[in-house]
């Protein structure tokens, strides 16, 4: 018998599937409702919105579902919401889910975390659990999450997960209202707690069209200036880079619409039990209700990952595309095409090759290639 | 583990996974097996792990190795006594009482 470290393990099957469509990894929101009313969220609604929560799916649902994606070979799990408490059920759906062997990881703002809650995970380990801090103070925390009493409980919660020795990773999204303090909430998180750290400022519109994320979004030169004040960042980006961009070869799948992992290896299921490709990606989804994972899986999103563009925008050959942000999802989400170039991962991406000295060829009227 | 009529348990707090053609065996609860780690079983392995059901014994375990990968007897029981005692180590089964 083998025991091999996860990251080992991982490595080895997706070598293993090459070109294969298999569930691997799944994300389930299991509500969008949360007590905190973050600026930049995408999805959030009241945690009292009574109709949000009708029309959850129940635990027997869940249940099922989890049967139903454990069969189909699902072996990651990320639940996420919303926040994942607010549904005071959740911990019977997560252990349905530990009990058929999934690795879950769960992404919470910490602050509806209990002694008896983080007793329970103690008892009922996750692979990892994931929670943002919005702010190094009070106050800015407090401006992004809009709930008063927030930071400390959300300080609370991680207390409580740090006792218990769980595997905890902080995070945070940068955002004009906690730009300023960002380098201090890495330092807090790395030297005083001893926790990984990690942070992202890609802000989305919300999924119901709103722009109003955009308003606290950083500025394409600001989010390239945090990677070149973080080496480590740098350094990672530096990797991607030379492992994923270059010359776009006319592959076998170039003309395909789809070029990411949802619905080849990755799924994502709403919280009403709508199966999509990713959560970004809410329209048209296949009903879990009604019909079975496994069909999802093959019907629907085989003919999802067969839709082929329909025109040669300036992405389709830009060698520097992996390191960008554009895809269905996000192009539907900014322009309501999703195909159309977003103007904002565009200039993010470029500005990211300049920084690491990549030069970047000419690939139709891209106006960010110009000095 | 010298006692060829011994049988052998599951521990309950562990799931069995087959995923791409590996088994793997995940521990599901606090304080059992490496939480860090997976264990992931070869095709030999498997074919044991299916057997421990508290009422295969580890002679019956050793004739069924014998009869699917044409191996003689006393190479069968070294590699089966082997992977059951590292299964015991791992605390991913138990000796069946009398």
């Amino acid at each position: 018998m083998e025991a091999l470290r996860y990251s080992d393990f991982s490595l080895g099957l997706h070598q293993k599937m090459l070109d294969q469509r298999f569930p691997l990894q799944g994300t389930i929101e299991v509500t969008h409702r949360c007590p905190m009313k973050c600026v930049h969220c995408y999805n959030n609604l009241p945690i009292r919105d009574q109709e949000a929560q009708r029309e959850e799916l129940t635990v027997e649902e869940h249940c099922r579902i989890l049967d139903e994606i454990v069969k189909a070979g699902c072996l990651w799990l990320l639940y996420t919401g919303g926040e994942i408490f607010s549904r005071e059920d959740f911990l019977e759906i997560y252990t349905h889910g530990k009990r058929k062997g999934l690795l879950i990881t769960l992404f919470t703002n910490g602050i509806l975390i209990t002694p008896k809650i983080a007793n329970y995970l103690k008892e009922w380990p996750p692979f990892s659990i994931e929670v943002t801090l919005y702010g190094y103070t009070q106050k800015t925390y407090e401006s992004i999450t809009g709930l008063p009493g927030s930071y400390e409980r959300c300080l609370t919660g991680i207390r409580l997960l740090m006792e218990r020795g769980l595997p905890l990773k902080l995070k945070t999204v940068v955002l004009t209202l906690n730009h300023h303090e960002i380098w201090k909430i890495k330092q807090f998180v790395e030297e005083e707690l001893g926790l990984e750290f990690m942070f992202d400022a890609m802000v989305n519109p919300r999924l119901n069209g709103a722009r109003t994320p955009l308003e606290v979004r950083l500025r394409p030169e600001e989010i390239v200036e945090l990677d070149r004040l973080d080496p480590r960042r740098m350094a990672e980006w530096r990797r991607f880079s030379e492992k994923f961009t270059g010359p776009v070869h006319s592959s076998r799948h170039g003309d395909r619409l789809y070029q990411c992992g949802g619905g080849t290896r990755a799924f994502s299921i709403s919280p009403d039990g709508g199966l999509t490709v990713c959560a970004l990606s809410p329209a048209n989804a296949f009903n879990l209700r009604k019909s079975s994972f496994q069909e999802g899986w093959e019907e629907f999103f085989s003919k999802i990952r067969e839709k082929k563009v329909t025109r040669r925008t300036k992405c389709i050959s830009c060698e520097i595309k992996a390191m960008c942000g554009m895809c269905p999802a996000n192009g539907t989400l900014e322009n309501k095409d999703p195909e159309g170039p977003v103007d904002f991962l565009c200039q993010v991406a470029h500005l990211r090759a300049r920084a690491l000295g990549l030069s970047i060829k000419p690939h139709g009227a891209c106006e960010y290639c110009k000095d | 583990m010298n006692d060829l009529k011994k049988c052998f348990l599951k521990e309950s707090d562990f799931a069995t996974r087959s995923i791409l053609g590996e088994t793997i065996i995940v521990p599901i609860k606090g304080g059992v097996g490496d939480l860090n780690s997976i264990y992931v079983l070869n095709e030999l392995g498997t074919q044991i792990w299916e057997l421990i059901d508290g009422k295969s014994s580890i002679n019956r375990m050793i004739e069924e190795i014998c009869k699917a990968y044409d191996v003689g007897p006393e190479e069968a029981e070294k590699d089966t006594i082997e992977f059951l005692n590292s299964l015991e180590k791992g605390g991913l089964i138990y000796r069946r009482k009398e």
